[in-house]
């Protein structure tokens, strides 16, 4: 089942590459098959057994003997929900590039092949094959960036691409020395054995890891690339990056990090949760500067990963499962956000802020779209942000409680700056160079209505997800001395 | 001599009688592209030998020559490099009017040589068979005489000259402190002394080193590798990069791990800082090429730098070799012949077409021709160590092993070294699929060259997904080994 | 006066001859000289090779060196044009005898403070038989292995040596 998941969209680029004969059909091949990965992620996630905490959905077959390495998939809590969500933003994101011209095999082959790698990432329990899946997205999201993207594109690919590999250059000496110590890849078995300290200290091996994901997610001073490549990337992929890529890095911090070192990260939650805190107010203060709508909404990303720093601080069960919910929220709204500036973009043919205004009259659905993404951006209840920032908070107050008072004013600086720049867009006098400018069409508001839908729902009954995330979440919790 | 020490001997006997065969009936034959065939089918014979010899253990002639499963490992490796760079080279050769079956035979001798260099526990044994295939990799160097080639041609002679010249004085000086030129022999008389005490041994061992160094074409004896590799054929500069530095390496292991054993830990530190001078000084120069046969040329060089990285790992172990690292060197090679092969290939195919060998002229290759910029760019990712290739495991293997062997910080530099790469392997994937093609001409390649690219390139992209045959293959010619 | 020190008088002349027309060759600006002077070199290893009782090396140095590499190298001068221009010097000169100088200064601290493995045994008389017999019984191989060796280098002479017609 696993496999067929994750393996659906790279077979489905390999059929589009070698038979579509025209690009209507690369496009409802590509469609077809991000659809049925969000159906069969769906149907995996429905079908989780919640009060089983041990993997469900196992395949796990020897791959290298002589290794160790395995080939071993399998879903609980906490990546079952990401599953989905890769799903969700993948059938957006194909939709999105509906109106795709310029190379459409080769675009929509990439994009089908991140989406394995990603989904990949989220399933494997073994080490090493969640190491390779992690390096595999790397080469579709450069082309997508350098073959697809605008501005200065190609710098901000290989700037993507150097941060990127570097960085799993030291997870992979981290994975390394854990293999050598303990002598498995198997992140279940590794979680339950204790890590002797071999050449490197468990800090050591930490560091190492938690360096990877800390530039993915990005955590300031890592977080250069992003901007970058966010806003020169082509829409699909900055839907792609900021909803799911960048939760790669919290999803490993909280697989791999915390709960194999609970003790380091009990020693280092202080740095993570000053971490945090910078993060939060340093990229909203950063938003404010920005001039490009989809420069903003990539500083803002920076801001709200913080948030998920700020719950794996706390180490307890209301955080973490606040830190996760806010991943999964962030990618909803996030890539709602980077779908709409896309679409303010290639109808406007300018992100350029000052330069718009007024678009309102001309385009009311993407407007209140924009406004409803924005509002569930800055946490307004009844939206999922509200929850997962509010989980977040709860769980932090009690341990950081000055770290938590300052993230707090991260969202009064969010509130701030999604109202300026909704007002900035939207609203003021109609500019006469947009007179003939139109609204979204209908294959533009199908995704956007099902994004805004999973915004709402997970806003109003979000046990849906959370109860997934705290069945996931518990032995984590466990490791770290019971639940708070 | 008992018949036994000639069978042991079979597969290199077997080779060289086939490059003096192959010498005799280009005198005869009209059809010169039937040397090619003959060639290709001859090789069976010593691929033959070497299968029978799979298994066997044994030691011939006093000794001097050692059969085991870790020669054997090498032998295989030479003769497919052997037999895919007779496939690519075929086009070219019969450009020729005169001299086809002498290109054939030298590439045959130059590859005895490499096997007898990877099976002989013996110094002056060691230093015939790298001088068999080194003067013989001079000669196909030069083979097409064009300005260009002559001077690749007279640097590598001066190059290897004075390379050869100081290995030979450090085997003289190891002589001379052990008394033997035997490895097993030194051996005992090294045993474990220590090397400051006897700064005779520890030069001479430098001495050999730098005439290893020449073959591996590490820094700082590089200088070399750009002008042989743009100069040379193209098939036969994949030949060095490939088969070349697998014999050096051979030789190395060998002598670290029979002769050396003892003292081997106070190298691992030397190996590491070579390896990562090396590797550092590859990939930042190749970022500035515009030619991609030099490109290449430097990109071997990093290369060299990562293996030396298992090299490291093999010398700080103690026992010596104990781990990873052997097995992870011997399966790096492999993948590497795989990858580097095929990348050479894909520019003599395209060379062929358009007579030029700058990335620009791989501008819009995608468009000419998506299958040769398909498989160049699978070969560069190889390259560059991403999944879903077998470079991928390569790096991994031989950085497991470093790591295994307390240099993490070596692994991690290799890392970064490799992240560096991705930039100018991915410069050439961004030509062929971005910047518009000169022309709209399609290019085909010719039988032969897509003949061996087929063969290069499923080895990729086979080992990719499937590892494990070949590393179960390289742990047992490294459990072979003696230690 | 014994024979001994007479054999290490005679050693040390010819050494210091050995390497003062050693760096005569490098020194001179005609081709001639220098090459005249590379023969004398030749010659004074080979008396080397007597006073250490290598006489069969020492035979061999006569005749291939002495003898036939002497003559190649004259012929080769006689086909050289621009042979009135004569030695060519460089720019690298200065680093080169620096580089010189440390090498040979560290090779002897290094002979100096090493421990050899010296053989009890008094030289052999004659070692003629004695190095036949390895020649072709325990290092068979590598005699064969030089054989194979000068037939690449023949035919790498032949190919490189042909004319630029092709």
């Amino acid at each position: 089942m696993l496999t067929a998941i994750i393996f659906l969209p790279i077979a489905a680029a390999i059929v589009l590459a070698l038979c579509a004969r025209n690009d209507k059909q690369v496009k409802w091949i590509a469609l077809a098959a991000s659809l049925a990965v969000l159906i069969l992620s769906l149907i995996v996630w429905a079908a989780l057994d919640l009060s089983n905490p041990a993997p469900q959905f196992v395949e796990r077959h020897s791959w290298i003997p002589a290794f160790s390495v395995e080939y071993y998939l399998g879903v609980d809590g906490l990546n079952a929900p990401m599953l989905a969500l890769t799903g969700l933003l993948g059938v957006a994101a194909v939709l999105i590039s509906w109106h795709q011209q310029v190379r459409v095999k080769e675009f929509f082959f990439a994009l089908l092949a991140l989406q394995t790698g990603i989904l990949g990432v989220f399933a494997s329990l073994d080490m090493m094959l969640f190491f390779l899946f992690w390096e595999v997205e790397l080469i579709p999201m450069y082309l997508l960036i350098t073959v697809w993207g605008s501005g200065r594109k190609e710098y901000s690919a290989i700037k993507f691409l150097v941060y990127t590999a570097a960085s799993s250059g030291l997870m992979l000496a981290g994975i390394l020395v854990l293999y050598f110590s303990v002598g498995t890849f198997d992140m279940i078995a590794l979680r339950d054995t204790p890590f002797t300290t071999a050449v490197v200290t468990s800090q050591g091996v930490f560091f190492l890891l938690i360096a990877a994901f800390a530039v993915k997610l990005p955590v300031w001073p890592f977080h250069t690339w992003l901007p970058d490549a966010h806003t020169d990337a082509p829409t699909a992929a900055s839907v792609m990056l900021a909803g799911v890529m960048l939760k790669m890095g919290g999803y490993g911090i909280l697989r791999l990090c915390v709960s194999l070192f609970p003790g380091v990260a009990h020693d280092y939650a202080w740095l993570i949760a000053t971490l945090a805190v910078i993060n939060i107010l340093f990229g909203a203060v950063l938003v404010f500067r920005q001039k490009d709508i989809k420069r903003l909404i990539a500083y803002s990303s920076v801001s709200h990963m913080g948030f998920v720093l700020l719950g794996v601080a706390s180490l307890n069960e209301v955080g973490l499962t606040g830190a996760a919910l806010q991943m999964f929220t962030h990618g909803t709204i996030t890539g709602l956000l980077f779908m709409l500036a896309g679409m303010v973009y290639e109808k406007a043919h300018t992100r350029h802020i000052p330069d718009l205004g007024g678009l309102a009259g001309k385009m009311p659905v993407l407007a209140v779209a924009f406004v409803i993404a924005g509002l569930a951006s800055l946490g307004l209840p009844a939206m999922s942000g509200f929850v997962a920032e509010l989980l977040v908070f709860l769980g932090a107050f009690g341990v950081y409680r000055e770290a938590t008072i300052l993230a707090i004013f991260g969202v009064l600086l969010s509130a701030g700056y999604i109202l300026w720049t909704i007002q900035r867009v939207f609203y003021g006098p109609e500019k006469p160079r947009f007179a003939h400018i139109g609204d979204a069409t209908k294959s533009e508001i199908l995704p956007v209505a099902g994004m805004i839908a999973v915004i709402f729902i997970v806003g109003i009954y979000p046990a849906l997800v959370t109860d997934t995330f705290k069945a996931g979440l518990a032995p984590i919790v466990h490791l770290l001395g019971g639940g708070s | 001599m008992p018949i036994r020490d000639y069978y042991l001997l079979s597969p290199e006997i077997s080779l060289a009688s086939i490059a003096m065969a192959v010498i005799l009936l280009d005198t005869v034959v009209k059809r010169k592209g039937l040397l090619a065939i003959f060639t290709l089918a001859a090789l069976a014979l010593p691929l033959a030998f070497t299968i029978s010899l799979w298994g066997e253990e044994g030691r011939a002639f006093g000794g001097l020559l050692i059969v085991d499963q870790f020669s054997i490992f090498f032998k295989f490796l030479f003769l497919g490099v052997t037999a895919a760079v007779v496939i690519a080279s075929q086009d070219s050769v019969t450009n020729f009017k005169r001299f086809q079956g002498e290109f054939y035979a030298l590439l045959l001798l130059a590859t005895s040589g490499l096997m007898l260099m990877s099976s002989t526990g013996e110094l002056i044994t060691i230093f015939l068979a790298l001088e068999l295939s080194t003067l013989s990799a001079i000669a196909l160097v030069t083979f097409f005489k064009t300005d260009q080639a002559v001077e690749a041609g007279i640097k590598y002679l001066v190059l290897s000259g004075i390379s050869s010249a100081m290995m030979l004085y450090g085997m003289a000086l190891v002589f001379g402190v052990s008394g033997s030129t035997r490895l097993e022999e030194i051996a005992q008389a090294v045993g474990t002394t220590r090397l400051l005490d006897n700064p005779a041994l520890l030069m001479g061992m430098l001495l050999m080193v730098a005439g290893f160094g020449f073959k591996i074409s590490s820094v700082p004896f590089q200088m070399w590798v750009p002008d042989v590799y743009q100069g040379a054929p193209t098939s036969v500069a994949a030949y060095l990069s490939v088969a070349s530095k697998a014999g050096g390496f051979a030789v190395i292991l060998r002598v670290f791990y029979v002769a050396f054993a003892g003292v081997s830990m106070e190298w691992s530190m030397l190996f590491a800082v070579l390896a990562v001078v090396s590797m550092t000084f590859g990939n930042l120069i190749a970022m500035f090429q515009s030619n991609i046969k030099r490109l290449l040329a430097y990109s071997t060089i990093a290369h060299a730098g990562y293996m030396m990285v298992g090299l490291a790992a093999v010398a700080a172990r103690n026992p010596i070799g104990e781990g990873l690292g052997t097995q992870g060197l011997l399966f790096y090679l492999t993948g590497y012949a795989f990858t580097n092969l095929g990348a050479f290939f894909v520019v003599i195919a395209v060379a062929q077409k358009l007579k030029g060998e700058s990335i620009d002229d791989f501008a819009g290759l995608a468009k000419r021709s998506p299958l040769l910029a398909g498989l160049l760019a699978l070969c560069l990712i190889s390259l560059t160590g991403l999944p879903p290739t077998v470079g991928f495991w390569a790096k991994l293997y031989l950085f497991s092993g470093a790591v295994q062997a307390d240099l993490v910080w070596l692994a991690v530099a290799g890392v970064l070294n490799s992240a560096i790469s991705a930039y100018y392997y991915l410069r050439v994937v961004k030509a062929m699929y971005m910047s518009p093609a000169a022309s709209d001409e399609r290019l085909t390649p010719s039988p032969a060259i897509s003949l061996a690219l087929l063969v290069t390139t499923g080895g990729v992209l086979f080992f990719g997904f499937a590892p494990s045959y070949l590393l179960d293959f390289a742990v047992r010619a490294a459990r072979g080994f003696p230690g | 006066m014994n024979v001994g020190v007479a054999a290490s008088i005679a050693f040390w002349i010819m050494a210091i001859i050995a390497v003062v027309s050693a760096l005569a060759v490098i020194v001179t600006r005609d081709i001639f000289r220098a090459a005249l002077f590379l023969i004398l070199a030749f010659l004074t290893v080979a008396g080397l090779f007597i006073t250490l009782s290598a006489d069969f090396v020492a035979a061999v140095q006569v005749l291939v060196y002495g003898g036939a590499i002497s003559i190649l190298l004259i012929f080769a001068v006689l086909l050289t044009r621009d042979v009135q221009k004569g030695n060519p010097s460089n720019r690298m000169l200065k680093p080169a005898v620096f580089l010189g100088a440390l090498f040979a200064a560290t090779l002897i601290v290094v002979i100096t403070n090493s421990t050899w493995k010296l053989s009890g045994d008094s030289p052999p008389q004659g070692t003629t038989a004695a190095i036949g017999d390895a020649l072709v019984n325990s290092y068979v191989l590598p005699f064969e292995i030089a054989s194979v060796l000068l037939l690449a280098a023949m035919i790498g002479a032949i190919v490189v040596a042909r004319g630029r017609d092709e």
